[in-house]
């Protein structure tokens, strides 16, 4: 029976809808996750390398000690996060004359079946073997290996033990990374060591072998209380998170803005009420750090607007970057009943512009807390949110006219690629050359505010066009919209 | 006595969506559970079929409850809505799950399929398609199919006469017609034509609570579509 349950998730990941629709973000995908595959093999065999260069110190062995239990802490906060309850799968089943502890099993065969499952064999094993063989004996190599996969395991089944019994949410991870960076700092000004306790542990089990067992005990134990507990609350109703109580909700400050308003309030209702949208605004918030990547001293010395362009236009514009990529088929569920209703083209896409304009002005109002670096950052991004608000949006809700794909926004965002496709990541480009492309002439010659100027008039004048913009997508809405609304039905 | 409620009550928040003190049905019985949005009936239907906890109270089948254990597969089949069929499936590769689950040959099921030619109208088998790529009222037929594949000796729909054309329906109500006796079916539906014609005892529900409870005859139709008109 356990076969035939995974032939069927086979199937089901095979011949999911948003598979074999678009090549190109198959191969972008297979890139991404071949590129991460490639890290934690290069991580994994490069480590009796880079671990006496991090801590030059101390023996390598030591060090690898020291940072198998952060690695378990951080794999687990990000599991909380990450990690994907498999209840719905189970639906189909459930009146069947199948017996409750097959479902259960299944249940349980399937969540093994993640990437974080995957990651401590290409990081930890190789340098298992590679030293800690060489060095203790194949055997205590062995129970290193037998302790790594049960922390794993352990992992796996406790983090979803608690995602079941709980409302998990972004707070929660939010919490967990704050606790884990306070003990990452009491290690940095030795207070308390962690590196020091996980050593231990592991000198232990290199000492005597068989303590390892403790950990395989552990998972053990872990995989009952959780097998037992789904036995118990074997009703989907229950497994999957659990609901609030939902109220009609108004929002004022949109209500001056008419027929817009309210479409706009329309669409930010959807935003929070749904999963994905609601993840792709938080992503926004965290890409506010993004600034520090971007932002060297030696560049901001230097006036080098260029450099810090490509960061400020995208931390700034990252609200309608992320969101704007699936324009329309956020709607795509009810696009019919947009186009069958009495709703003005022109009124839908201000509708879209006045969304953008807000959260755009969000976002840099947030990101100013960078002229503490330096006010001249402050120049760039005025000059980077006019852009955005001004053409950004503009090039966004364009190329939305030529997107057909649909969209499942009840699902997470994070991993989740339905619905891209190659436009999606063509967007970048004019996007993000085009500011850099007017700057460049006033960088190269050494005019740099001038640059800054000539971005943000760029973006005024076409803020002042907005009219004449509404009027162009709006027809070209009106063009494509049996084309739009085909592909959403699908 | 197959089936037997007690007590049973399913309670949202501070509404109370069912609430039926007792309720017994004999072997071979067609029953029809007929109430308009919101009566409870599929929330009903999910306590029986065990997918959601009862607030309080109990459902025994064959006198087991159904909580307990999960004996009550062996001899229940259901058809509730979409959810329960695995779309990402052909029709075929459904039916022979199915069937293997009730230890039917892959000869068996085909056999089985061969007599409901009439009934999928060439739409289904061999279609080439996977049964999310169905209509509503196709997948409705693949999923009764596969219900009474099972030669259940209890049957559960709810609303199977929705999204099915004329003549399906009419088709549908002769086969339930012919299991009438061997099998103890639930039906729950919206259309009182069909409910009056194919079952043999009525239950009316409203809010959750039984209002009626009654054997058709001659003037079941007109009784409850006076109720209803009220």
């Amino acid at each position: 029976m356990l076969n035939t349950f995974l032939s069927h998730q086979w199937k089901s990941f095979w011949r999911s809808r948003n598979r074999g629709s678009s090549i190109a973000g198959q191969i972008v995908l297979g890139f991404f996750m071949l590129y991460f595959l490639v890290l934690a093999l290069g991580a994994g065999f490069g480590m009796q390398f880079l671990l006496p260069k991090i801590f030059p110190n101390q023996d390598v062995i030591k060090s690898f000690n020291g940072l198998i239990l952060y690695y378990f802490a951080l794999d687990f906060i990000m599991r909380l996060q990450l990690q994907e309850l498999p209840t719905l799968s189970i639906i189909p089943y459930l009146h069947l004359r199948i017996s409750r502890s097959k479902i259960i099993s299944f249940l349980n065969l399937k969540a093994l079946f993640s990437a974080f499952n995957l990651w401590p064999i290409f990081i930890f094993l190789p340098f298992i073997f590679l030293k800690i063989g060489t060095t203790y004996g194949i055997f205590t190599a062995l129970m290193y290996v037998v302790t790594i996969l049960s922390i794993t395991i352990f992992n796996n089944y406790l983090a979803l033990y608690i995602k079941r019994k709980s409302i998990s949410n972004v707070l929660y991870t939010l919490v967990g990374l704050i606790i884990f960076a306070v003990f990452a700092a009491l290690e940095y000004y030795k207070v308390i060591s962690v590196m020091a306790a996980s050593d231990y542990v592991f000198k232990t089990i290199a000492k005597m072998p068989f303590i390892g067992f403790a950990f395989t005990l552990a998972a053990v134990a872990i995989f009952y209380i959780n097998s037992s507990f789904l036995l118990k609350n074997l009703y989907t109703e229950e497994l999957s998170s659990k609901q609030e109580k939902k109220a009609s909700t108004d929002y004022a400050f949109l209500n001056r803005f008419g027929r817009v308003g309210e479409l706009a309030a329309l669409e930010l209702k959807l935003i929070l009420r749904h999963k994905r949208p609601r993840s792709s605004v938080i992503m926004g918030f965290f890409f506010l750090f993004y600034g520090f990547i971007f932002y060297k001293e030696k560049a901001i010395d230097r006036d080098a607007f260029g450099q810090m362009m490509f960061g400020a236009i995208f931390m700034t514009g990252i609200s309608i970057i992320i969101y704007g990529q699936f324009m329309f088929a956020w709607q795509s569920a009810h696009f019919d009943g947009i186009l069958a209703n009495k709703i003005n083209f022109k009124d839908f896409i201000r509708a879209k512009f006045l969304l953008f304009t807000i959260g755009c002005t969000v976002i840099t109002l947030l990101a100013s807390f960078y002229g503490f670096l330096s006010p001249k950052l402050l120049l760039l991004h005025v000059a980077a949110y006019l852009y955005n608000i001004g053409f950004g949006t503009v090039v966004v809700l364009y190329l939305a006219t030529l997107n057909y794909k649909r969209l499942d926004i009840t699902k997470a965002a994070s991993f989740n690629y339905q619905g891209t496709g190659a436009t999606q990541w063509l967007l970048m480009f004019p996007y993000a050359l085009t500011p850099i492309l007017i700057y460049v002439p006033f960088g190269m010659l050494d005019k740099p505010y001038w640059g800054l100027i000539a971005v943000s008039i760029f973006g005024l004048i076409m803020l002042l066009m907005r009219g004449f913009w509404v009027n162009y997508i709006a027809k070209r809405l009106e063009l494509q919209r049996y084309k739009i609304a085909e592909g959403f039905r699908e | 006595m197959i089936l037997e409620v007690k007590n049973l009550q399913k309670v949202y928040g501070d509404k109370t969506v069912v609430n039926i003190q007792d309720l017994n049905i004999e072997a071979g019985e067609t029953v029809g559970l007929v109430g308009n949005n919101g009566a409870g009936k599929t929330t009903f239907f999910r306590m029986l079929l065990d997918l959601i906890r009862p607030t309080s109270g109990e459902v025994l089948s064959k006198g087991e409850n159904v909580m307990q254990n999960d004996n009550w597969k062996n001899y229940t089949a259901s058809f509730l809505d979409e959810g329960f069929l695995i779309d990402y499936l052909t029709p075929e590769e459904y039916f022979t799950f199915i069937g293997s689950l009730h230890n039917l040959s892959i000869a068996d099921v085909s056999a089985y399929l061969t007599q409901y030619g009439e009934f999928f109208n060439g739409e289904i088998l061999n279609s080439g398609k996977y049964i999310r790529d169905f209509s509503k009222g196709n997948q409705v037929k693949v999923g009764i199919a596969a219900a009474l594949m099972q030669k259940p000796e209890i049957l559960i729909l709810d609303e199977p006469f929705a999204n099915l054309d004329p003549t399906t329906q009419i088709r549908l109500k002769n086969l339930l017609k012919l299991q009438a006796g061997s099998m103890t079916t639930f039906i729950s539906s919206h259309d009182l034509n069909h409910v009056t014609d194919v079952c043999n005892r009525i239950i009316l529900v409203e809010k959750g609570v039984v209002i009626k409870d009654f054997k058709t005859d001659e003037n079941t139709l007109k009784e409850l579509e006076s109720y209803f008109s009220a």
